[in-house]
C-alpha cells in the first residue's frame, strides 16, 4: 500500500513538475533564451498567492488571478527590459544566463526579506487526506493537481496547434529567419512565449503553496527540475519535457520507499546523468550538437 | 583591529583562489559551473581528514585534497562535457545539490551537519603555521602560484585551444582539436586548484561544516568572476575583494537592518550581474569593452 501511496503522491508532484518544465521548455525552445529566472517566476507566483489568500484574505479565485497576473507580468517585463536589451547587442548563452541568474538571486532574497525565510503553506481543507482504501490516503488536492495539469496540457496543445500565435511560436523554434521573412516579429512572439511559459508555472506554484509548502529557495529546486526535465525530455520538445517532469516526480516519490526524503533531489540528478550518458538527445530530442 | 583586517585579507585571498580558478573555466573555456563550492568543500574535508588522521603537513594534505577534487570533477566532466553547454550548467547544479546532501549525511567523512571540529594547525616541513600573518603569507603565496600557473597555461597552446573552443566549438573541432579532452582537463585542473582554497580554509578556520559549501558559495564565487571581469587575471581578484569587503562596508550603513545584511549583499550582486550583462558584459575589468564574447 505504501507503494500505491507513493505512486499517487508521485503523480501529483509529477503533474506539477510537468507543467513547470513545459513552461521552461516552451520559452527555451522558441526564443533560445536560457531563462534561469523561471524558478523566480514560480516563487513570485507562489508567494503572492499565499499573500493574497492569507495576508489579504481574498477569495481564492482572486488569489489565483493575482498569482497568474504577477507571473505573466514578471515574465514579460524580464523579456522586454532585460533579455531584449541584451539580445540587441549580442545575447550569447553566457550573458543571458548570467543576467537571468542575477534576477533569480534578487527575487529569492527579496522574497526572503519581505515574507521571511521559513517554510510557509496555505491552510486549506482540500489538503486533508481521507483513507480511501486501508493504508492509502488521498486528498482532494491530489486529484485536483492532476486534473488541472491535464486541462492545461489540453489547452496548451490546442493553442499551439490551432491558433495563429501558437503556430507562430512553433515556427519560431524551428526557424527564426523564416518567421521574419514571413512578416512576423520574433520579438513579439518572444513576448507571447514568455507570457505563456510564465503562466504555466502558476498551477504548480499554487499547488505547491497549498501542499508541501514554499520557501524562498524554491526557485532553485524548480530550476533543477525544469532543467533536468528539459534535457531528459529532449531540448525543444514540450511533450518530452512534460513526460520527463512526470517521470521525475514519480521517481522522486518512489525513491522514498527505500531511501530518506533528503535523497529525492539525488534521484533527479541520477536520472539526468543517466540520460546525459546514454541518451543525450532525450526522449523526443533532435540533434544535440550546438 | 589588526586581527580583523588580517582575517578579512586571509578570506579574500582564499576566495580569490576560488574566483581565479573558476574564471579559468568560465572565462577561458566558456564552461559554466555552478558546482565550484563542491570542489572547495572536497578540498576542505579531505585536508581536514588527512590532517587529523595522518599528518598536518601542508605538502601531504594539499596534494591529497587536490587529487580527491580532481577525481570527483572527472566524474562530472566526463559525461557532461560531451554535450552542449546547457547540459553542463544543469549537471553542475545537480552535483551541487547532491553534494550538499552528501556533505550533511556522510558522517564519517564530513561529520554531518555538525561539521569537522578541531582541525590541527597546518605544518610546513614540520613547522606549525598558526599566526594569522603567517597564514596570510601562505595563502598569498598559494594565490600567486595559482595565478602564475593559470597565466602561463593561458599563453600556451593549451590555452589557445581553450579560447578557440570557447569562441567556436565547430571551428576548433575542424582544426583537429580534441574538444572533449581539452575541456575535461581544464575542469579537472580548475577543480584541483579550487581544492587548495578548501584546504587553506579548513586549516585557517580549524572548523568546517556544510554551510560553507552550499549553492550560495558557488553563486558568490561566480558573481566575483563575472562582476570583476571574465577572461582577465585582475578581474576575479578585484571581484573577490569587492564582494568580500561588501558585508563589512554594509555594516557601516547603520540605516540598513543589520539582520538582513546577507540578503542585501546578495541582492546587490544580483542587480550588479544584471546591469553588467546589459551594459558591460565583460565585467568591470573588461578585456573587450562593449563585449564581443
Amino acid at each position: 500500500m505504501l507503494f500505491l501511496q507513493l505512486l499517487v503522491n508521485g503523480l501529483q508532484v509529477g503533474a506539477i513538475y510537468a507543467l513547470t518544465a513545459a513552461g521552461f521548455s516552451l520559452i527555451f525552445g522558441s526564443t533560445k533564451i536560457f531563462h534561469f529566472a523561471h524558478g523566480a517566476t514560480f516563487a513570485i507566483a507562489a508567494y503572492l498567492f499565499h499573500f493574497a489568500l492569507v495576508g489579504l484574505g481574498l477569495h481564492w479565485i482572486f488569489a489565483v488571478a493575482v498569482a497568474a497576473t504577477s507571473a505573466v507580468v514578471f515574465g514579460v517585463l524580464l523579456d522586454r527590459f532585460m533579455y531584449a536589451p541584451i539580445q540587441r547587442h549580442e545575447g550569447s548563452f553566457f550573458t543571458v544566463f548570467v543576467a537571468s541568474f542575477g534576477i533569480g538571486i534578487v527575487v529569492q532574497n527579496l522574497l526572503g526579506s519581505v515574507f521571511g525565510r521559513g517554510f510557509m503553506s496555505v491552510p486549506t481543507p482540500l489538503s486533508n487526506s481521507v483513507e480511501v482504501v486501508p493504508g492509502l490516503y488521498l486528498s482532494p488536492l491530489n486529484g485536483l493537481a492532476i486534473m488541472c495539469a491535464i486541462a492545461c496540457f489540453a489547452a496548451l496543445h490546442f493553442f499551439l496547434t490551432r491558433t495563429f500565435v501558437g503556430k507562430g511560436l512553433r515556427a519560431l523554434s524551428e526557424n527564426p529567419e523564416l518567421v521574419r521573412t514571413f512578416g512576423l516579429s520574433p520579438r513579439r512572439l518572444s513576448t507571447y512565449a514568455f507570457a505563456l511559459g510564465s503562466l504555466l508555472v502558476v498551477p504548480g506554484a499554487i499547488f505547491t503553496a497549498a501542499g508541501t509548502g514554499i520557501n524562498p529557495a524554491v526557485g532553485h529546486h524548480v530550476m533543477l527540475i525544469s532543467l533536468a526535465a528539459t534535457i531528459v525530455g529532449g531540448i525543444g520538445s514540450l511533450r518530452g519535457a512534460a513526460c520527463a517532469g512526470l517521470l521525475i516526480g514519480v521517481a522522486e516519490n518512489l525513491a522514498m520507499w527505500k531511501l530518506g526524503t533528503q535523497w529525492s533531489e539525488a534521484i533527479t540528478f541520477a536520472i539526468l546523468f543517466f540520460f546525459i550518458i546514454f541518451k543525450p538527445s532525450g526522449f523526443f530530442g533532435r540533434a544535440t550538437v550546438s | 583591529m589588526t586581527a580583523y583586517i588580517l582575517n578579512l585579507l586571509v578570506l579574500i585571498s582564499v576566495y580569490a583562489i576560488l574566483s581565479t580558478t573558476l574564471n579559468f573555466i568560465i572565462g577561458y573555456a566558456g564552461i559554466f559551473s555552478l558546482a565550484h563550492a563542491v570542489f572547495f568543500g572536497i578540498g576542505g574535508y579531505t585536508a581536514a581528514l588527512v590532517a587529523m588522521n595522518v599528518t598536518p603537513e601542508f605538502f601531504v594534505a594539499v596534494p591529497v585534497a587536490m587529487a580527491a577534487a580532481a577525481i570527483t570533477s572527472l566524474l562530472l566532466a566526463l559525461p557532461a562535457l560531451r554535450v552542449r553547454g546547457e547540459y553542463f550548467v544543469a549537471a553542475s547544479l545537480g552535483l551541487q545539490v547532491l553534494a550538499v546532501t552528501l556533505f550533511s549525511e556522510w558522517k564519517s567523512f564530513t561529520g554531518g551537519i555538525g561539521g569537522v571540529i578541531g582541525i590541527p594547525a597546518v605544518e610546513l616541513f614540520g613547522y606549525p603555521v598558526y599566526q594569522p600573518w603567517q597564514f596570510l603569507l601562505m595563502s598569498l603565496i598559494c594565490l600567486t602560484i595559482i595565478i602564475v600557473i593559470i597565466r602561463t597555461l593561458v599563453h600556451t597552446s593549451f590555452g589557445r585551444s581553450l579560447k578557440a573552443i570557447r569562441d567556436s566549438e565547430s571551428a576548433a573541432l575542424a582544426s583537429g582539436k580534441n574538444i572533449t579532452v581539452i575541456k575535461t582537463l581544464s575542469v579537472v585542473l580548475s577543480s584541483a586548484l579550487a581544492a587548495v582554497a578548501g584546504a587553506l580554509y579548513a586549516f585557517y578556520m580549524s572548523f568546517i561544516n556544510v554551510e560553507s559549501f552550499m549553492l550560495d558559495t558557488s553563486v558568490l564565487v561566480m558573481a566575483m568572476v563575472i562582476i570583476g571581469g571574465t577572461a582577465t587575471i585582475l578581474g576575479p581578484l578585484l571581484g573577490a575583494a569587492l564582494l568580500m569587503l561588501m558585508p563589512s562596508a554594509l555594516t557601516y550603513l547603520t540605516f540598513l537592518p543589520q539582520t538582513e545584511i546577507g540578503s542585501i549583499q546578495q541582492m546587490v550582486y544580483g542587480i550588479a550581474m544584471v546591469l553588467l550583462m546589459i551594459f558591460r558584459p565583460g565585467g568591470i575589468v573588461s578585456s573587450h569593452p562593449g563585449g564581443n564574447k
